[in-house]
């Protein structure tokens, strides 16, 4: 039982996080809605932000701002990780944007967003 | 059904040795890969070098500035290539229109989806309160949590509720997509600008101990500091509201009235 707990407590964060990116891959596979890709991409983001949060982790450490003199790293959690991920939530929206404005011009041109249904179109344009 | 579940089966199974096999380190490992090499240096030097008590601040404004400057621009161009996806659109005679959707829409309209959000309670009590909200983070992100991102984000959301609670396209501010975006580039020049000044005073570009300022040191990282977190904000903010502009050109409410 220990051995299961110490495993938890060390690891048991990646396999959410995987368990998260699994669903979001899948979900870009298998879902027949462009709408439902879009959204699976979104939630793979999250869970590739949540690998890179568990990165930057210390135990028994504070928030990474500084209160008085630094005299030991360890003290404070990895602002990398941090950092760079900020940038990568906002940009992630504009991906987001981005994405949306292509599903507009899918749905006049088609005037569908269902794959399956696209494909027969572009085949009886190709007949045509 | 079955089908299905052999992808994220398939995923797990290539992704689990890296839990069960020792590769990825442990959670709070002090002496872990990613929590050694170069962020010590970051956390010990941020204030000697960066005057800044955040440290994220400091490595994304101070240490990694132009990964910041180069992401304002991601975000700016991602505001123009919407702004430039949906300007034209096809007449209705050469749009294709489903035959599956004809079938389906003999159902009546549903009723008003946004008429459930009090008005009053929105612009009045809650739109002023994340706009000081926003202000806040926005000048204590050098100091305390926040920072240029989460502002703009915030003055984005406020501009979104206003379109959300109002529907029938009667804003209380109304702009046009193009003045949004060229409020978005906006942004980028000024954080552009921020290193042409300390280029002028005969530093490198962002070297911010340089800016042409009768201050001390720390002030002149302070002010630079808060130069480029407004011109973050303000280009983060235009891109949002360039994104809500051109993509509510093309929505159709129910109870819009044409």
């Amino acid at each position: 039982m220990t051995i299961i707990n110490a495993f938890l407590a060390s690891k048991g964060i990646y396999l959410l996080t995987f368990i998260l990116l699994a669903l979001g891959i899948s979900g870009m596979v298998i879902c027949n809605n462009l709408m439902k890709k879009l959204m699976c991409m979104n939630i793979m983001q999250v869970a590739v932000i949540f690998f890179f949060l568990c990165l930057g982790q210390k135990s028994g450490a504070t928030i990474p701002v500084a209160m008085g003199e630094v005299i030991k790293a360890s003290e404070y959690i990895n602002p990398l990780p941090h950092g760079l991920m900020l940038t990568a939530i906002v940009v992630s929206l504009g991906t987001t944007g981005v994405g949306l404005a292509f599903l507009y011009r899918i749905k006049d041109k088609f005037g569908t967003i269902e794959e399956d249904e696209i494909i027969l179109k572009e085949r009886e344009n190709l007949d045509k | 059904m079955k089908k299905y579940l052999i992808i994220p089966l398939l995923i797990m199974l290539i992704v689990l040795p890296f839990v069960f096999f020792d590769v990825l380190p442990s959670i709070g490992d002090m002496k872990s890969a990613p929590n050694t090499h170069v962020s010590d240096y970051y956390i010990e030097n941020s204030i000697k070098d960066a005057y800044s008590e955040n440290m994220v601040t400091a490595v994304i404004v101070d240490f990694r500035a132009f990964d910041t400057l180069l992401e304002t621009t991601v975000m700016f161009l991602a505001g123009i290539s919407v702004m430039i996806i949906l300007a034209s659109r096809p007449r209705a005679a050469q749009r294709m229109r489903s035959t599956l959707d004809a079938k389906k829409s003999k159902i009546k309209s549903i009723a008003p989806v946004f008429k459930t959000i009090n008005k009053d309670v929105m612009i009045t009590i809650i739109e002023p309160i994340i706009l000081i909200y926003a202000l806040y983070v926005l000048f204590h992100g050098e100091i305390s949590l926040g920072g240029g991102f989460q502002a703009g984000a915030l003055i984005g959301m406020v501009y979104l509720l206003d379109v959300l609670v109002i529907p029938d396209r009667h804003n209380l501010y109304r702009m046009s997509k193009s003045n949004s975006a060229m409020i978005a580039g906006l942004g980028t020049f000024i954080y552009c600008l921020c290193g042409i000044l300390t280029l002028i005073g005969g530093g490198i570009f962002l070297e911010y101990s340089n800016l042409p300022l009768p201050l001390t040191e720390a002030m002149k990282h302070s002010m630079g500091i808060l130069m480029v977190e407004i011109g973050v904000t303000v280009g983060v903010a235009g891109t949002i509201i360039t994104i809500i502009n051109s993509i509510m050109e093309r929505v159709r409410f129910d109870d819009d009235n044409y």
